[in-house]
């Protein structure tokens, strides 16, 4: 089959992420402290844990970064040789999947349920019209007797797990033999590693037959809606952050050893924008975005683009507006930095102000900014649920948590209620933001001079 | 002190002037009022004189900031400028894109906003500082480890599914009390428990964890060690001793908070049909009345700078080194 | 020793709890009424362990393992902690270090020394305020009456000393332990501290356990001394014997570090290097709703001095003189308000950073913190190839480092430490490192602000050696910042005596030392401690 990768504006900004940040931690391997702080880190069963489950994350975000369009079929007989291809674009990981989104049903149905949530006027095997509960277009269409479901589910999740486990011992096995020796508690991490294969594996095999966690309004497999909000929240929380570091380093650093006119400049900066109430400063720069981006529809060749392009303005409008916090942390540092004797030292020989900046002080504030970056993320990734909430959030055709939330807060109040779309939101986004926020919370306590100050003195 | 509090008063007019202009570039230069007509008409509705009427319905025909027709004064007077922003400073905020006196609507919905915000925010901060307490003095036990990931899992949870959860549990299921709605009179209280409920433990996670903190920073202090010398019980020293100490930190995170307890807070309101400002926010949001969300930005930036000054006299008030000049 | 015994420590022994390192091993004294008995030892010896665990206050990664402290019949580890509860502060007292992070910042001097009264006495109302006045009026706090309302802040260092004194001592304990209670104070200061410690051991009986690293206190102050080093007390004797006839060579060690005023260095009058005449350096106080300058801090306040090549000038005086400000005056890092800065007859004031850079080669500068005054990120190697990279000594790579590696080697750095970063080393090290980080550029003058005070006095005199044998060696002048008195006999030509922004009295150190002709001088004199014979 003929397809066309499609390079969305968002994914070059993720490879060009990861590059940088893989690139940023090499280099930073080089410096001992930094290194025996890592090392701290991923010395406890807490650090590989929640490591381990932010990295799950975000390579299921980058399998669903790898994008590309299907070519339509040329039905007619190959009149013309141009290929058109589908308005719709498929990633990586929807092939992974194995086309759990393409099962759609027409309305709810529950988890493992065989039936819709909703009557539907149908016709009985003579022909009667009668109002029914219709079976499922891509559930349990292979037993023969509903009441086959259950011992079937049960059968199905044996043979999966079987499967995990030998996928995760072959996943598992290089890394054991190439980290025999290490001191780290690497065996937590595998741990994670062969829940979350086999939980994957069992996913894959069992939505094959049943829709796992059922399926929202529009018909859609939750589960499959859960995996996309991945890849949205994960982009959001990083790059927000990453459009928001360079102004806050940057002005945050200058106050703080320029002084002077300087600081009073950067401090009225902030001042000024962390006096407008955020959300209001967030709602109207999305809105006049959109309006911008309903003004002139020609330049999105397709719908995902549109929303795309709304994405990244989304993560610029955040990150542009949040900066003030990270800043006056860094300006107070670099205040307390300048005094030290290194920087006096280096004035006494002469040194320029850009090397002293780049030599003495840069490399001095960088574990604010990574406990920041850390701390966050996780803030970033709740901030969306709201965010699409109000409306001034992701595209609606864009899959996210808190467009699934926005679309189902209310079906709690239906009889019986549907309370799926809500609980898979809830543990995707869940999951995320506790490991990211445990995982901040161990960063800290290594790279924190207060924090591990206090350890040393006692 | 009264120098202080003039400056500081003073310091405000540059940022106001800054926020005024932030918000006038945003929604005057960025987006002509041109684009704003388009996308409230509607694109079906959009002719050249609809979008002209539009304009001058709702005073947006003059320029932006000379008017070269006007003679003397009505040439800066009467401009968008002028009009819009200028006359925000006093007070002066016009009326809403649909036509309604914004002022009036101020001024009658920050009430219930605060009924709501201001309970959630005492008894928030007195459930937050209790829990905190409690887990100080099981310190380094595993009880204190426990809490402390407790406290991150809280935190971990979207304000959304607090809101969702709660109205489901004690409103649909227990049916204790009202699941939304407002009521001016006695019978308010039925209808501000759950949403004040809400708030506080929405808030317990990242509060507890915070205090603890500050309690704990406290409690490595040497004038504790000194206490402990003198032969004070533990307890005694965490309240004679750490409590006030701790409190300064606390001031400065949580008074700047008290004057936009009026904005109220623009989740619990929607949700819970509260007819205060933090829903007033949102429909302006949705129906992108963007006359409501230039004043509530100007309002929200004083009820800030306000609180900036009460967390500098605040400080005076809890710590006897502060003096401010 | 002999008499009646008020606490007696025997075999205390303390480890880590987490591994069960030994920090004590095996600690037995006591002590008795009316006497002092001093524990001296360096950072690290365990001293303050001692006595945190003789009270039970040790934190919590350290773990009693053994032993025994008995306060007459009682033996303290058998109490329970409500028990041990009436015995703090009610039988064993204790003073801390650093009085103003020692009291709580948020209560009035008053209510803090209320508060033990209160604790350990049925006394309420009126006679505690009664009673606290009258102990602010036995340690010697002026007005009592008005300073029971006072904050810690508000009370001068001496007096907040006395305040921690009249707490320890408000429900008359048998035994007084002071941890170090003068070191944070200017000597002058510490003098009347430890003149009223004295006193009141006399007047009322106390038994005092005086943890100090400080010689001089020990010389003048206790009855008898005994030395710790590594978790164990390697020596004791009466405080006479100890000094004129002390049995460890670690001991022989500590004692000479005191000065002797006895030899001073040669003058040799040579051209002047540098020249101050009439240097101010003045920081604005702003008042008001425009933030006006109404006043200025006179820091520095019209100083004259001059230093010789290959001299060093010592500059003395209390914290706040403005003895710091001056040196960075001089470096060009603060500005100057007035006056004349003349290196090699050639002025320095006002220079932009650009026309500064030639001097920085010939004037270089030693801090007093060894481990903030090294970016933790960088080798040892790059620190000092700093000043020759930035200031253009014309040197390749090879060449810088060859120097690196002599320049180490002279201040008796061996080995390949180059590659290795600042936290590996003790203080002492790296002050060497930061004397050749200032040698690297080969300076006429170093201006060295207490380049020793954060050592302790053993590696002191290494390093003292280390400066007066490169002056030798290079002809290097110091200006020699320092509040200490008595490190200037062995090691300056020259003293001036600096306070409150003016130098009250200068000449040779001879003459200074001597025959002191300003009171102040005179009261810094006195309290240097001394070996008479």
């Amino acid at each position: 089959m003929d397809v066309k990768p499609l390079l969305l504006w968002s994914d070059v900004l993720v490879f060009l992420l990861v590059i940088s940040l893989v690139l940023f931690f090499y280099r930073l391997r080089r410096d001992p402290q930094t290194r025996e702080r890592w090392g701290q880190v991923f010395s406890s069963r807490l650090g590989m844990v929640t490591f381990t489950v932010i990295l799950t994350y975000v390579g299921i975000a980058l399998l669903d970064s790898l994008h590309f369009r299907r070519a339509l079929d040329t039905a007619q007989g190959g009149a013309s040789q141009e290929v058109f291809y589908d308005n719709k674009v498929t990633s990586v990981l929807d092939l992974v999947l194995g086309g759990m989104g393409d099962r759609f049903e027409r309305t709810y149905s529950a988890p493992f349920a065989l039936k819709s949530f909703e009557k539907q006027n149908m016709k009985d095997e003579e022909g009667r019209a009668i109002r029914d509960f219709p079976l499922l277009e891509h559930a349990g269409r292979h037993l023969a007797d509903p009441a086959d479901r259950w011992p079937d589910v049960l059968a199905k999740t044996v043979t999966a797990l079987l499967w995990g486990l030998l996928l995760g011992s072959i996943w598992i096995a290089p890394q054991w033999w190439w980290l025999r020796g290490s001191a780290n508690p690497w065996y937590a991490s595998w741990g994670v590693q062969l829940v979350v294969i086999c939980l994957g594996t069992w996913a894959v095999v069992v939505s094959r037959y049943y829709h796992i966690l059922g399926t929202d309004l529009g018909g859609t497999d939750v589960l499959y809606q859960s995996l996309k909000g991945v890849r949205t929240g994960v982009l959001l929380g990083t790059l927000s952050t990453l459009i928001m570091l360079p102004i806050a380093v940057t002005l945050g650093v200058m106050a703080g050893y320029f002084k002077g006119w300087v600081d009073d400049l950067v401090q009225y900066l902030y001042t000024t924008l962390s006096s407008i109430p955020g959300i209001l400063l967030i709602a109207a720069s999305v809105l006049l975005f959109q309006v911008y981006i309903d003004l002139n529809p020609d330049f999105f060749s397709i719908g995902m683009e549109k929303a795309d392009a709304r994405f990244i303005a989304l993560c610029f409008i955040l990150g542009v507006t949040s900066w003030s916090t990270l800043c006056r942390l860094i300006r107070a540092e670099t205040l307390k930095i300048s005094q030290l004797g290194y920087v006096q030292a280096a004035h006494a020989f002469g040194v320029s102000h850009s090397r002293i900046l780049g030599r003495h002080i840069l490399p001095n504030v960088v574990h604010i900014i990574l406990i920041t970056f850390v701390l966050d993320f996780s803030a970033l990734v709740l901030a969306e649920a709201v965010l699409s909430y109000i409306g001034v959030g992701i595209d609606p055709s864009m899959g996210s948590w808190g467009n699934m939330i926005n679309g189902a807060r209310s079906e709690l109040s239906r009889q019986p209620p549907v309370w799926w779309t809500l609980t898979g939101a809830f543990f995707f986004m869940f999951a995320l933001v506790l490991a990211a926020n445990l995982f901040s919370d161990l960063v800290r306590d290594a790279f924190d001079p207060r924090s591990s100050g206090r350890r040393s003195e006692a | 002190m009264f120098a202080y509090i003039v400056r500081r008063l003073l310091y405000a007019i540059p940022i106001l002037i800054g926020v005024n202009l932030l918000t006038f570039t945003l929604f005057f230069v960025v987006n002509s009022p041109d684009d704003m007509a388009v996308s409230q008409l509607g694109e079906k509705y959009v002719t050249p004189e609809a979008i002209a009427a539009w304009k001058k319905k709702n005073g947006y025909d003059k320029p932006l900031f000379v008017n070269a027709e006007g003679a003397g004064l009505a040439a800066v007077t009467d401009t968008i400028f002028f009009t819009k922003s200028l006359k925000l400073f006093a007070f002066d905020f016009g009326r809403s894109e649909s036509g309604r006196d914004i002022t009036t609507d101020v001024s009658t919905r920050m009430w219930p906003s605060l009924a709501v915000a201001l309970p959630t925010f005492i008894v928030g901060i007195w459930v937050n500082i209790c829990v905190a307490l409690l887990v100080v003095m099981f310190h380094a036990t595993r009880l204190d480890r426990w809490a402390v990931f407790v406290f991150v899992c809280l935190m971990s949870i979207s304000y959304l599914f607090y809101i969702i959860g709660g109205q489901y549990l004690v409103a649909k299921t227990w049916k204790l009390v009202p699941i939304s709605g407002f009521h001016a009179d006695a019978q308010a209280w039925k209808f501000l428990i759950l949403p004040v409920l809400v708030g506080v433990v929405a808030g317990i996670g990242s509060g507890a964890r915070w205090y603890r903190t500050l309690f704990l920073e406290e409690a490595n202090q040497d004038y504790v060690r000194t206490a402990r010398a003198k032969g004070a019980s533990e307890i005694g020293i965490l309240f004679t001793h750490i409590l006030p100490n701790a409190l300064i930190p606390i001031l400065t995170g949580v008074v700047v908070l008290i004057p936009s307890l009026f904005m109220g807070s623009l989740l619990i309101e929607s949700f819970f049909g509260i007819p205060g400002l933090g829903s007033y926010m949102l429909d302006a949001i949705k129906s992108q009345d963007f006359a409501i969300v230039r004043s509530m930005v100007f309002i929200g930036s004083i009820l800030y700078i306000v609180g900036l000054i009460l967390t500098d006299i605040s400080y005076t008030w809890a710590d006897p080194r502060v003096r401010l000049n | 020793m002999s008499g009646h015994v008020s606490m007696k420590v025997t075999d205390l022994r303390v480890a880590v709890a987490e591994d069960g390192e030994a920090i004590l091993e095996g600690v037995s004294f006591e002590l008795h009424p009316g006497k002092i008995f001093a524990l001296v030892g360096e950072s690290g010896s365990g001293k303050s362990v001692t006595s945190l665990a003789a009270m039970r206050l040790l934190p919590e990664a350290l773990a009693i393992t053994g032993g025994a402290v008995s306060v007459g019949e009682e033996d303290l580890f058998d109490l329970s902690e409500s028990q041990m509860q009436r015995v703090r502060g009610r039988r064993v007292a204790m003073i801390f270090q650093n009085a103003m992070s020692a009291l709580n910042p948020v209560q009035t001097a008053g209510q803090q020394v209320a508060e033990t009264l209160r604790l350990h006495t049925s006394l309420s109302g009126d006679a505690l305020r009664q009673r606290v006045v009258q102990l602010f009026a036995e340690v010697g706090i002026p007005d009592p009456e008005d300073r029971f309302s006072f904050y810690p802040h508000q009370l001068s260092g001496g007096q907040q000393q006395r305040v921690m004194i009249a707490m320890a001592l408000a429900c008359e304990p048998e035994i007084l332990i002071a941890d170090e209670p003068t070191t944070a104070l200017d000597v002058t200061i510490q003098e009347q501290v430890l003149d009223l410690i004295r006193e009141l051991t006399e007047s009322r009986k106390l038994a005092v356990l005086l943890i100090t690293h400080d010689m001089g206190v020990v010389r003048n102050t206790a009855d008898e001394v005994a030395v710790m080093y590594r978790g164990e007390i390697i020596e004791r004797a009466p405080v006479d014997d100890f000094f004129h006839n002390p049995q460890q060579a670690y001991s022989r060690r500590l004692i000479d570090a005191l000065p002797d005023l006895s030899r001073f260095q040669s003058i040799a009058v040579e051209e002047p290097l540098l020249r101050l005449d009439e240097v101010k350096v003045y920081f604005p106080i702003r008042r008001g709703v425009l933030q006006r300058v109404v006043d200025h801090t006179r820091a520095v306040d019209g100083v004259s001095l001059s230093i010789g090549k290959g001299e060093t000038y010592a500059l003395v005086g209390e914290s706040g003189s403005g003895k710091s400000t001056l040196g960075r005056a001089i470096l060009n890092l603060d500005e100057m308000a007035g006056g004349q800065i003349r290196f090699h007859g050639e002025p320095l004031q006002d220079l932009t950073r650009r026309q500064m850079l030639p001097y920085r080669k010939r004037i270089q500068v030693i801090f007093q913190n060894p481990y903030s005054s090294m970016n933790p990120r960088l080798t040892v190697g790059e620190i000092i190839a700093e000043g020759m990279v930035s200031l253009g000594l014309g040197l390749n790579a090879a060449e810088r480092e060859e120097r690196i590696g002599q320049l180490l080697q002279r201040v008796q750095l061996e080995g390949d430490f180059s590659q290795r970063y600042p936290h590996e080393f003790s203080g002492g090290q790296l002050q060497r490192i930061a004397i050749a980080r200032a040698l690297a550029v080969e300076p006429e003058l170093i201006i060295c602000d207490e380049p020793t005070s954060a050592l302790d006095v053993s590696i002191r005199a290494e390093v003292l050696e280390l400066l007066q044998e490169l002056q030798r060696e290079f002809g290097v002048s110091y200006l020699f910042i320092t509040h200490d008195l008595s490190i200037v006999p062995s090691l300056a030509h020259h003293v001036g005596v600096m306070q409150l922004g003016k130098i009250v009295e200068q000449g040779t150190a001879e003459q200074i030392l001597t025959a002191p002709r300003h009171p102040y001088t005179r009261a810094l004199l006195a309290s240097v401690p001394r070996v008479d014979p």
